[in-house]
Protein backbone atom coordinates (compact mmCIF):
# COMPACT_ATOMS: atom_id res chain seq x y z
CA UNK A 1 0.00 0.00 0.00
CA UNK A 2 1.51 3.40 -0.86
CA UNK A 3 0.37 7.11 0.32
CA UNK A 4 -0.08 8.25 -3.27
CA UNK A 5 2.27 11.56 -3.26
CA UNK A 6 4.04 11.42 -5.91
CA UNK A 7 3.26 7.86 -7.50
CA UNK A 8 6.53 6.45 -9.23
CA UNK A 9 4.13 4.02 -10.64
CA UNK A 10 0.34 3.85 -11.66
CA UNK A 11 -1.50 3.59 -8.55
CA UNK A 12 -5.55 3.43 -7.62
CA UNK A 13 -7.28 4.51 -4.79
CA UNK A 14 -8.19 1.29 -2.73
CA UNK A 15 -12.22 2.99 -2.82
CA UNK A 16 -12.22 2.70 -6.14
CA UNK A 17 -10.85 -0.99 -6.24
CA UNK A 18 -12.98 -2.06 -3.28
CA UNK A 19 -16.16 -0.10 -5.14
CA UNK A 20 -15.20 -2.64 -8.59
CA UNK A 21 -14.94 -5.05 -6.21
CA UNK A 22 -17.82 -5.28 -4.71
CA UNK A 23 -20.07 -4.19 -7.67
CA UNK A 24 -18.59 -7.68 -8.97
CA UNK A 25 -19.88 -9.59 -5.88
CA UNK A 26 -23.11 -7.57 -5.41
CA UNK A 27 -24.04 -8.74 -9.27
CA UNK A 28 -22.54 -12.55 -8.56
CA UNK A 29 -20.34 -12.04 -11.38
CA UNK A 30 -17.78 -13.72 -8.95
CA UNK A 31 -18.69 -15.31 -5.96
CA UNK A 32 -16.88 -17.66 -3.12
CA UNK A 33 -13.50 -17.33 -2.19
CA UNK A 34 -12.56 -15.30 -5.16
CA UNK A 35 -14.57 -12.61 -4.24
CA UNK A 36 -12.84 -12.87 -0.60
CA UNK A 37 -9.73 -12.61 -2.87
CA UNK A 38 -10.86 -9.64 -4.53
CA UNK A 39 -10.94 -7.84 -1.51
CA UNK A 40 -8.77 -8.84 0.81
CA UNK A 41 -5.81 -6.27 2.19
CA UNK A 42 -7.43 -3.72 0.19
CA UNK A 43 -7.95 -0.55 2.34
CA UNK A 44 -10.75 1.93 1.59
CA UNK A 45 -8.19 5.35 1.56
CA UNK A 46 -5.08 3.13 0.73
CA UNK A 47 -3.26 3.50 -2.53
CA UNK A 48 -2.72 0.20 -4.73
CA UNK A 49 -0.64 -0.56 -7.90
CA UNK A 50 -2.72 -0.47 -10.77
CA UNK A 51 -2.62 -4.23 -11.38
CA UNK A 52 -4.52 -4.81 -8.53
CA UNK A 53 -7.62 -3.30 -10.13
CA UNK A 54 -6.61 -4.80 -13.80
CA UNK A 55 -6.54 -8.40 -11.75
CA UNK A 56 -10.26 -8.11 -11.54
CA UNK A 57 -10.59 -6.83 -14.70
CA UNK A 58 -8.69 -9.78 -16.29
CA UNK A 59 -11.05 -12.24 -13.71
CA UNK A 60 -14.25 -11.17 -15.11
CA UNK A 61 -12.87 -11.26 -18.94
CA UNK A 62 -11.78 -14.63 -18.44
CA UNK A 63 -14.85 -15.76 -16.53
CA UNK A 64 -17.12 -13.97 -19.52
CA UNK A 65 -16.66 -15.02 -22.97
CA UNK A 66 -19.25 -11.70 -23.90
CA UNK A 67 -18.15 -9.64 -21.01
CA UNK A 68 -18.78 -5.81 -22.48
CA UNK A 69 -22.36 -5.71 -21.30
CA UNK A 70 -21.36 -7.69 -17.86
CA UNK A 71 -18.15 -4.92 -17.25
CA UNK A 72 -21.07 -1.58 -18.29
CA UNK A 73 -23.51 -3.22 -15.43
CA UNK A 74 -20.53 -3.55 -13.25
CA UNK A 75 -19.56 0.04 -14.18
CA UNK A 76 -23.57 1.24 -12.79
CA UNK A 77 -23.03 -0.50 -9.94
CA UNK A 78 -19.65 1.08 -8.84
CA UNK A 79 -21.59 4.62 -9.10
CA UNK A 80 -24.61 3.02 -7.07
CA UNK A 81 -22.37 2.25 -4.47
CA UNK A 82 -20.57 5.50 -4.65
CA UNK A 83 -23.20 7.56 -4.32
CA UNK A 84 -25.23 5.71 -1.91
CA UNK A 85 -22.63 4.41 0.62
CA UNK A 86 -19.34 6.28 -0.60
CA UNK A 87 -18.83 10.13 -0.59
CA UNK A 88 -21.51 10.50 -4.06
CA UNK A 89 -23.74 12.66 -2.22
CA UNK A 90 -21.60 14.96 -1.02
CA UNK A 91 -19.72 15.43 -4.37
CA UNK A 92 -22.73 16.06 -6.51
CA UNK A 93 -27.05 16.78 -5.79
CA UNK A 94 -27.68 15.83 -9.83
CA UNK A 95 -27.05 13.58 -12.70
CA UNK A 96 -25.34 16.52 -14.53
CA UNK A 97 -22.84 17.73 -12.04
CA UNK A 98 -21.32 13.99 -12.40
CA UNK A 99 -20.36 15.56 -15.34
CA UNK A 100 -19.00 18.34 -14.40
CA UNK A 101 -16.89 16.55 -12.00
CA UNK A 102 -15.08 15.33 -14.50
CA UNK A 103 -13.71 18.65 -16.35
CA UNK A 104 -9.95 19.10 -15.97
CA UNK A 105 -10.17 15.48 -14.71
CA UNK A 106 -10.13 16.43 -11.58
CA UNK A 107 -12.47 13.42 -10.67
CA UNK A 108 -10.23 10.47 -12.00
CA UNK A 109 -6.97 12.41 -11.02
CA UNK A 110 -8.62 11.98 -7.59
CA UNK A 111 -8.41 8.02 -7.70
CA UNK A 112 -5.63 7.52 -10.43
CA UNK A 113 -2.07 9.05 -9.98
CA UNK A 114 0.86 7.86 -11.69
CA UNK A 115 3.34 9.02 -14.58
CA UNK A 116 2.07 11.12 -17.01
CA UNK A 117 2.28 8.96 -20.03
CA UNK A 118 0.45 6.01 -17.91
CA UNK A 119 -1.84 7.68 -16.28
CA UNK A 120 -4.25 9.24 -19.47
CA UNK A 121 -6.83 11.20 -18.67
CA UNK A 122 -11.04 11.06 -17.97
CA UNK A 123 -12.26 14.76 -19.38
CA UNK A 124 -15.42 16.51 -19.88
CA UNK A 125 -15.13 18.03 -23.45
CA UNK A 126 -18.07 19.66 -24.31
CA UNK A 127 -21.43 20.04 -22.31
CA UNK A 128 -25.07 21.14 -23.39
CA UNK A 129 -27.07 21.15 -20.59
CA UNK A 130 -29.93 22.98 -22.65
CA UNK A 131 -29.67 19.97 -25.12
CA UNK A 132 -29.05 17.45 -22.89
CA UNK A 133 -25.34 16.85 -24.95
CA UNK A 134 -21.95 16.31 -23.33
CA UNK A 135 -18.57 15.00 -24.47
CA UNK A 136 -16.26 12.76 -22.32
CA UNK A 137 -12.49 11.99 -23.98
CA UNK A 138 -10.67 9.05 -21.98
CA UNK A 139 -7.24 7.92 -22.66
CA UNK A 140 -6.76 6.68 -19.07
CA UNK A 141 -6.10 3.25 -18.83
CA UNK A 142 -9.71 1.28 -17.97
CA UNK A 143 -11.76 -0.87 -19.72
CA UNK A 144 -14.06 1.25 -21.90
CA UNK A 145 -16.98 -0.72 -21.24
CA UNK A 146 -16.55 -0.66 -17.40
CA UNK A 147 -16.34 3.40 -18.24
CA UNK A 148 -19.01 3.41 -20.10
CA UNK A 149 -21.12 2.04 -17.30
CA UNK A 150 -19.46 4.42 -15.02
CA UNK A 151 -20.81 7.35 -16.58
CA UNK A 152 -24.37 6.07 -17.02
CA UNK A 153 -24.00 5.16 -13.36
CA UNK A 154 -22.60 8.56 -12.30
CA UNK A 155 -25.75 10.07 -14.24
CA UNK A 156 -28.00 8.26 -12.59
CA UNK A 157 -27.12 7.82 -9.56
CA UNK A 158 -28.89 10.99 -8.10
CA UNK A 159 -32.13 9.54 -9.91
CA UNK A 160 -33.33 13.19 -11.44
CA UNK A 161 -32.49 12.40 -15.02
CA UNK A 162 -35.60 10.94 -17.12
CA UNK A 163 -33.03 9.64 -20.29
CA UNK A 164 -29.26 8.60 -20.01
CA UNK A 165 -27.68 7.18 -23.24
CA UNK A 166 -24.01 6.82 -23.61
CA UNK A 167 -22.27 5.73 -26.14
CA UNK A 168 -18.39 5.38 -27.50
CA UNK A 169 -18.89 2.72 -30.57
CA UNK A 170 -17.58 4.69 -32.84
CA UNK A 171 -13.78 5.56 -30.85
CA UNK A 172 -14.36 3.84 -27.46
CA UNK A 173 -12.42 7.05 -26.56
CA UNK A 174 -14.75 9.07 -27.03
CA UNK A 175 -18.53 8.94 -24.86
CA UNK A 176 -20.84 10.26 -26.64
CA UNK A 177 -23.32 11.46 -24.01
CA UNK A 178 -27.17 12.53 -23.94
CA UNK A 179 -29.32 12.94 -20.69
CA UNK A 180 -32.55 14.67 -19.91
CA UNK B 1 -53.05 17.99 -13.52
CA UNK B 2 -49.04 17.11 -14.18
CA UNK B 3 -47.58 14.12 -15.26
CA UNK B 4 -47.35 12.08 -12.19
CA UNK B 5 -51.26 12.53 -11.18
CA UNK B 6 -52.12 11.43 -15.16
CA UNK B 7 -49.79 8.28 -14.67
CA UNK B 8 -51.21 7.49 -10.87
CA UNK B 9 -54.74 8.04 -12.00
CA UNK B 10 -56.77 5.38 -13.37
CA UNK B 11 -58.69 7.36 -16.23
CA UNK B 12 -57.97 7.10 -19.28
CA UNK B 13 -55.58 10.29 -20.16
CA UNK B 14 -55.16 11.61 -23.81
CA UNK B 15 -52.64 13.97 -25.07
CA UNK B 16 -54.55 17.26 -24.69
CA UNK B 17 -54.20 16.43 -21.08
CA UNK B 18 -50.46 16.97 -20.70
CA UNK B 19 -48.69 20.35 -20.60
CA UNK B 20 -46.06 20.59 -23.08
CA UNK B 21 -43.37 20.45 -20.52
CA UNK B 22 -44.98 17.19 -19.14
CA UNK B 23 -45.39 15.55 -22.82
CA UNK B 24 -41.63 16.32 -23.83
CA UNK B 25 -40.75 14.88 -19.64
CA UNK B 26 -43.04 11.77 -21.10
CA UNK B 27 -41.11 11.32 -24.27
CA UNK B 28 -37.61 11.66 -22.41
CA UNK B 29 -38.51 8.96 -19.79
CA UNK B 30 -39.94 6.86 -22.83
CA UNK B 31 -36.50 7.07 -24.46
CA UNK B 32 -34.61 6.95 -20.93
CA UNK B 33 -37.02 3.68 -20.66
CA UNK B 34 -35.88 2.57 -24.03
CA UNK B 35 -32.83 2.80 -23.45
CA UNK B 36 -32.48 1.28 -19.80
CA UNK B 37 -34.39 -1.95 -21.69
CA UNK B 38 -31.49 -2.25 -23.78
CA UNK B 39 -29.44 -2.13 -21.61
CA UNK B 40 -31.22 -4.81 -19.21
CA UNK B 41 -31.35 -6.93 -22.21
CA UNK B 42 -28.17 -6.69 -23.12
CA UNK B 43 -26.80 -7.78 -19.61
CA UNK B 44 -29.57 -10.43 -19.45
CA UNK B 45 -28.52 -12.21 -22.68
CA UNK B 46 -24.74 -11.81 -21.80
CA UNK B 47 -25.41 -13.62 -18.39
CA UNK B 48 -27.65 -15.91 -20.27
CA UNK B 49 -24.81 -17.03 -22.88
CA UNK B 50 -22.05 -16.85 -20.54
CA UNK B 51 -24.48 -19.44 -18.20
CA UNK B 52 -24.52 -21.70 -21.31
CA UNK B 53 -20.70 -21.88 -21.94
CA UNK B 54 -20.12 -21.76 -17.82
CA UNK B 55 -22.41 -25.10 -18.51
CA UNK B 56 -20.59 -26.31 -20.97
CA UNK B 57 -17.48 -25.97 -18.89
CA UNK B 58 -19.22 -27.77 -15.98
CA UNK B 59 -19.95 -31.01 -18.59
CA UNK B 60 -16.44 -30.75 -19.77
CA UNK B 61 -15.24 -30.98 -16.17
CA UNK B 62 -17.80 -33.60 -15.21
CA UNK B 63 -16.26 -35.79 -18.00
CA UNK B 64 -12.84 -35.27 -16.62
CA UNK B 65 -13.28 -36.19 -12.96
CA UNK B 66 -15.57 -39.57 -14.60
CA UNK B 67 -12.56 -40.48 -16.64
CA UNK B 68 -9.67 -39.79 -13.12
CA UNK B 69 -12.70 -41.54 -11.39
CA UNK B 70 -12.52 -44.72 -13.65
CA UNK B 71 -8.72 -44.39 -13.26
CA UNK B 72 -8.76 -44.10 -9.84
CA UNK B 73 -10.99 -46.74 -9.31
CA UNK B 74 -9.50 -49.26 -11.19
CA UNK B 75 -6.00 -48.19 -9.25
CA UNK B 76 -8.61 -49.50 -6.23
CA UNK B 77 -9.59 -52.85 -7.87
CA UNK B 78 -5.73 -53.55 -8.04
CA UNK B 79 -4.82 -51.78 -5.04
CA UNK B 80 -8.02 -54.60 -3.44
CA UNK B 81 -6.79 -57.68 -5.25
CA UNK B 82 -2.95 -56.88 -4.97
CA UNK B 83 -3.86 -57.13 -0.78
CA UNK B 84 -6.28 -60.28 -1.20
CA UNK B 85 -2.94 -62.03 -2.41
CA UNK B 86 -0.60 -60.63 0.41
CA UNK B 87 -3.21 -62.58 2.72
CA UNK B 88 -1.18 -65.15 4.22
CA UNK B 89 -2.35 -69.00 4.84
CA UNK B 90 -0.99 -71.40 7.23
CA UNK B 91 0.93 -74.20 6.34
CA UNK B 92 3.57 -77.08 7.68
CA UNK B 93 4.01 -77.21 11.22
CA UNK B 94 1.33 -74.02 12.10
CA UNK B 95 -1.36 -75.56 9.76
CA UNK B 96 -0.69 -79.14 11.19
CA UNK B 97 -0.59 -77.83 15.08
CA UNK B 98 -3.66 -75.06 14.47
CA UNK B 99 -7.18 -74.54 13.72
CA UNK B 100 -7.39 -71.26 12.55
CA UNK B 101 -10.29 -69.30 11.15
CA UNK B 102 -10.34 -65.27 10.03
CA UNK B 103 -12.92 -62.73 9.22
CA UNK B 104 -11.18 -59.51 7.59
CA UNK B 105 -13.07 -57.01 6.30
CA UNK B 106 -11.25 -53.72 5.02
CA UNK B 107 -14.10 -50.64 4.70
CA UNK B 108 -13.05 -49.46 1.74
CA UNK B 109 -11.36 -51.35 -1.49
CA UNK B 110 -8.25 -51.30 0.63
CA UNK B 111 -7.59 -50.41 3.79
CA UNK B 112 -4.98 -50.22 7.43
CA UNK B 113 -6.26 -53.88 9.03
CA UNK B 114 -3.66 -56.53 8.03
CA UNK B 115 -2.46 -59.92 9.64
CA UNK B 116 0.38 -62.08 8.40
CA UNK B 117 1.77 -64.96 9.66
CA UNK B 118 5.83 -65.38 9.80
CA UNK B 119 8.46 -67.54 10.82
CA UNK B 120 10.98 -66.86 12.93
CA UNK B 121 14.75 -67.75 12.60
CA UNK B 122 14.44 -70.47 15.01
CA UNK B 123 11.08 -72.38 13.34
CA UNK B 124 8.58 -70.92 15.60
CA UNK B 125 5.54 -69.45 14.28
CA UNK B 126 4.36 -66.28 14.60
CA UNK B 127 1.25 -64.05 13.69
CA UNK B 128 1.13 -60.00 13.57
CA UNK B 129 -2.47 -58.82 13.82
CA UNK B 130 -1.67 -54.61 12.87
CA UNK B 131 -4.04 -51.44 12.10
CA UNK B 132 -2.77 -48.66 10.53
CA UNK B 133 -4.34 -45.22 11.73
CA UNK B 134 -6.86 -43.86 8.69
CA UNK B 135 -8.26 -46.17 6.59
CA UNK B 136 -7.40 -46.35 1.89
CA UNK B 137 -4.55 -46.46 -0.14
CA UNK B 138 -2.24 -44.57 2.17
CA UNK B 139 -2.83 -46.95 4.92
CA UNK B 140 -2.74 -50.01 2.85
CA UNK B 141 0.67 -48.73 1.72
CA UNK B 142 1.93 -47.84 5.34
CA UNK B 143 0.79 -51.73 5.78
CA UNK B 144 2.83 -53.02 2.79
CA UNK B 145 5.75 -50.76 4.23
CA UNK B 146 5.77 -52.28 7.54
CA UNK B 147 5.24 -55.90 6.10
CA UNK B 148 8.49 -55.30 4.51
CA UNK B 149 10.19 -54.49 7.87
CA UNK B 150 8.47 -57.09 10.05
CA UNK B 151 9.94 -59.58 7.11
CA UNK B 152 13.22 -58.22 7.01
CA UNK B 153 13.93 -57.87 11.04
CA UNK B 154 12.44 -61.15 11.98
CA UNK B 155 16.03 -62.45 10.27
CA UNK B 156 18.15 -61.10 13.19
CA UNK B 157 15.55 -61.26 16.05
CA UNK B 158 13.06 -64.06 17.36
CA UNK B 159 11.89 -62.32 20.72
CA UNK B 160 8.17 -60.28 20.13
CA UNK B 161 9.26 -57.50 22.19
CA UNK B 162 12.71 -56.95 20.15
CA UNK B 163 11.28 -57.20 16.90
CA UNK B 164 8.51 -55.21 17.36
CA UNK B 165 10.66 -52.82 19.14
CA UNK B 166 13.33 -52.45 16.27
CA UNK B 167 10.06 -52.47 13.69
CA UNK B 168 9.60 -49.40 15.98
CA UNK B 169 13.14 -47.86 15.76
CA UNK B 170 13.02 -48.33 11.81
CA UNK B 171 9.77 -46.55 11.01
CA UNK B 172 9.69 -44.31 13.55
CA UNK B 173 10.75 -41.31 11.69
CA UNK B 174 8.97 -42.69 8.63
CA UNK B 175 5.60 -42.84 10.37
CA UNK B 176 5.86 -39.57 11.92
CA UNK B 177 6.59 -37.92 8.93
CA UNK B 178 3.76 -39.15 7.05
CA UNK B 179 1.42 -38.54 10.37
CA UNK B 180 0.76 -42.66 10.64
CA UNK B 181 0.32 -44.82 13.82
CA UNK B 182 -0.29 -48.48 13.89
CA UNK B 183 -1.31 -50.65 16.75
CA UNK B 184 0.92 -54.53 16.52
CA UNK B 185 -0.16 -57.11 18.06
CA UNK B 186 2.66 -59.95 17.45
CA UNK B 187 2.62 -63.39 19.20
CA UNK B 188 4.83 -66.06 18.58
CA UNK B 189 4.43 -69.65 19.69
CA UNK B 190 6.54 -72.24 21.54
CA UNK B 191 6.14 -76.19 21.50
CA UNK B 192 3.81 -75.37 25.22
CA UNK B 193 3.59 -71.46 25.22
CA UNK B 194 2.94 -68.46 23.36
CA UNK B 195 4.67 -64.86 23.90
CA UNK B 196 3.16 -61.79 22.78
CA UNK B 197 4.23 -58.18 22.46
CA UNK B 198 0.92 -55.69 22.10
CA UNK B 199 0.78 -52.29 21.67
CA UNK B 200 -2.88 -52.01 20.60
CA UNK B 201 -5.00 -54.61 19.34
CA UNK B 202 -7.03 -57.00 21.49
CA UNK B 203 -5.60 -60.66 22.94
CA UNK B 204 -7.42 -63.08 24.76
CA UNK B 205 -6.71 -66.94 25.80
CA UNK B 206 -8.86 -69.27 27.12
CA UNK B 207 -7.22 -71.49 28.79
CA UNK B 208 -9.91 -74.47 30.66
CA UNK B 209 -12.36 -72.12 30.06
CA UNK B 210 -10.56 -69.27 31.73
CA UNK B 211 -9.68 -65.97 29.91
CA UNK B 212 -6.87 -64.39 30.32
CA UNK B 213 -6.90 -60.69 28.56
CA UNK B 214 -3.56 -59.70 26.64
CA UNK B 215 -1.78 -56.54 28.76
CA UNK B 216 -1.48 -53.62 26.83
CA UNK B 217 1.36 -51.63 27.97
CA UNK B 218 2.92 -50.40 24.97
CA UNK B 219 2.35 -47.46 22.53
CA UNK B 220 1.24 -47.94 19.31
CA UNK B 221 4.50 -48.35 16.02
CA UNK B 222 5.31 -44.55 15.48
CA UNK B 223 4.00 -42.90 18.81
CA UNK B 224 7.03 -43.04 21.22
CA UNK B 225 10.89 -44.46 20.88
CA UNK B 226 10.57 -47.01 24.08
CA UNK B 227 11.30 -50.39 24.87
CA UNK B 228 8.18 -53.06 24.39
CA UNK B 229 7.43 -55.82 26.62
CA UNK B 230 6.85 -59.42 26.18
CA UNK B 231 4.73 -61.67 28.06
CA UNK B 232 4.51 -65.67 27.79
CA UNK B 233 1.23 -67.58 28.55
CA UNK B 234 1.12 -71.07 28.71
CA UNK B 235 -1.03 -72.50 25.20
CA UNK B 236 -1.43 -76.40 24.87
CA UNK B 237 -3.73 -78.44 23.09
CA UNK B 238 -7.25 -77.44 23.48
CA UNK B 239 -6.51 -73.63 24.26
CA UNK B 240 -8.06 -71.27 22.61
CA UNK B 241 -6.73 -67.75 21.19
CA UNK B 242 -8.42 -64.95 19.60
CA UNK B 243 -6.58 -61.65 18.04
CA UNK B 244 -8.59 -58.92 16.66
CA UNK B 245 -8.52 -55.00 16.08
CA UNK B 246 -11.05 -52.69 16.97
CA UNK B 247 -13.38 -52.77 13.91
CA UNK B 248 -16.22 -55.11 16.03
CA UNK B 249 -15.43 -53.55 19.31
CA UNK B 250 -15.58 -49.99 18.95
CA UNK B 251 -18.92 -49.90 16.52
CA UNK B 252 -21.79 -48.16 17.65
CA UNK B 253 -25.23 -49.20 17.70
CA UNK B 254 -28.66 -46.87 16.40
CA UNK B 255 -28.34 -45.48 19.88
CA UNK B 256 -25.09 -44.69 19.89
CA UNK B 257 -23.96 -47.24 22.47
CA UNK B 258 -20.48 -48.75 22.12
CA UNK B 259 -20.48 -52.56 20.92
CA UNK B 260 -17.20 -53.18 23.67
CA UNK B 261 -14.50 -55.49 24.36
CA UNK B 262 -16.35 -57.36 27.05
CA UNK B 263 -19.04 -58.71 25.08
CA UNK B 264 -17.29 -60.14 22.34
CA UNK B 265 -15.04 -61.77 24.80
CA UNK B 266 -18.06 -63.34 26.45
CA UNK B 267 -19.17 -64.59 23.14
CA UNK B 268 -16.05 -65.59 22.59
CA UNK B 269 -15.98 -67.58 25.95
CA UNK B 270 -18.97 -69.04 25.60
CA UNK B 271 -19.05 -70.38 22.42
CA UNK B 272 -15.53 -71.88 22.48
CA UNK B 273 -16.01 -75.22 22.87
CA UNK B 274 -17.73 -75.09 19.01
CA UNK B 275 -14.42 -74.52 17.54
CA UNK B 276 -12.84 -71.59 16.11
CA UNK B 277 -15.49 -71.79 12.83
CA UNK B 278 -18.41 -71.37 14.55
CA UNK B 279 -16.93 -68.73 17.16
CA UNK B 280 -16.07 -66.41 14.33
CA UNK B 281 -19.58 -67.11 12.44
CA UNK B 282 -21.25 -66.35 15.82
CA UNK B 283 -19.59 -63.05 16.50
CA UNK B 284 -19.61 -61.81 13.68
CA UNK B 285 -23.20 -62.27 13.23
CA UNK B 286 -23.93 -60.87 16.81
CA UNK B 287 -22.08 -57.61 15.60
CA UNK B 288 -23.93 -57.56 12.59
CA UNK B 289 -26.97 -57.76 14.39
CA UNK B 290 -25.61 -54.92 16.72
CA UNK B 291 -24.20 -52.22 14.35
CA UNK B 292 -25.68 -49.92 12.88
CA UNK B 293 -23.10 -49.66 10.15
CA UNK B 294 -19.70 -50.69 9.48
CA UNK B 295 -17.03 -47.37 10.22
CA UNK B 296 -14.03 -49.55 10.28
CA UNK B 297 -12.18 -51.93 8.84
CA UNK B 298 -12.20 -55.42 10.83
CA UNK B 299 -9.90 -58.45 11.39
CA UNK B 300 -10.66 -61.13 13.84
CA UNK B 301 -9.05 -64.44 14.22
CA UNK B 302 -9.82 -67.25 16.12
CA UNK B 303 -6.94 -70.15 17.11
CA UNK B 304 -7.26 -73.59 18.38
CA UNK B 305 -4.11 -75.79 19.45
CA UNK B 306 -5.32 -79.03 17.84
CA UNK B 307 -1.62 -80.80 18.61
Amino acid sequence: MSRGGNAEELIVFGATILGFANACINLNIVAGSQATNLISGIEVNGWYPFTRLREIERMVVESYEKCGPIMERAGIEMMSIWYNAGPGKQIIKRGVEFLYFQSGSQGYASVVKGPKDQVGSFNLVEIDEKRGRALIHSTDPFDKDLERGVIIGGLAAPGDLDYIDVNNDEDPHHFRIEFG
Amino acid sequence: MNLEELLASETQTTKSDLSEEDFAKLLRKYKGLLKERGRDKAFWEATNENLKIAYGKLDEKERELARAYAIIQEDLTVGSQVQQALQPKATGKMAAELDIAVYHKQLAEVGGDYYDFFRTKNGDYAIGVFDISGHGVSAALVMTYLKALFTQIMETHVNPEKIVEEVNRSCFGFLRKVKKYATVNFVVFGPNSVTYTCAGGFGMLLRHREPTLFQKRDNFLGLREKPFHQHTLPFEKGDFLVLYTDGIVEAKNAHNEDYTVSRLNRLVSSAAERGVAEVVRICLGDYQGFREKDTDDITFIALQKKA
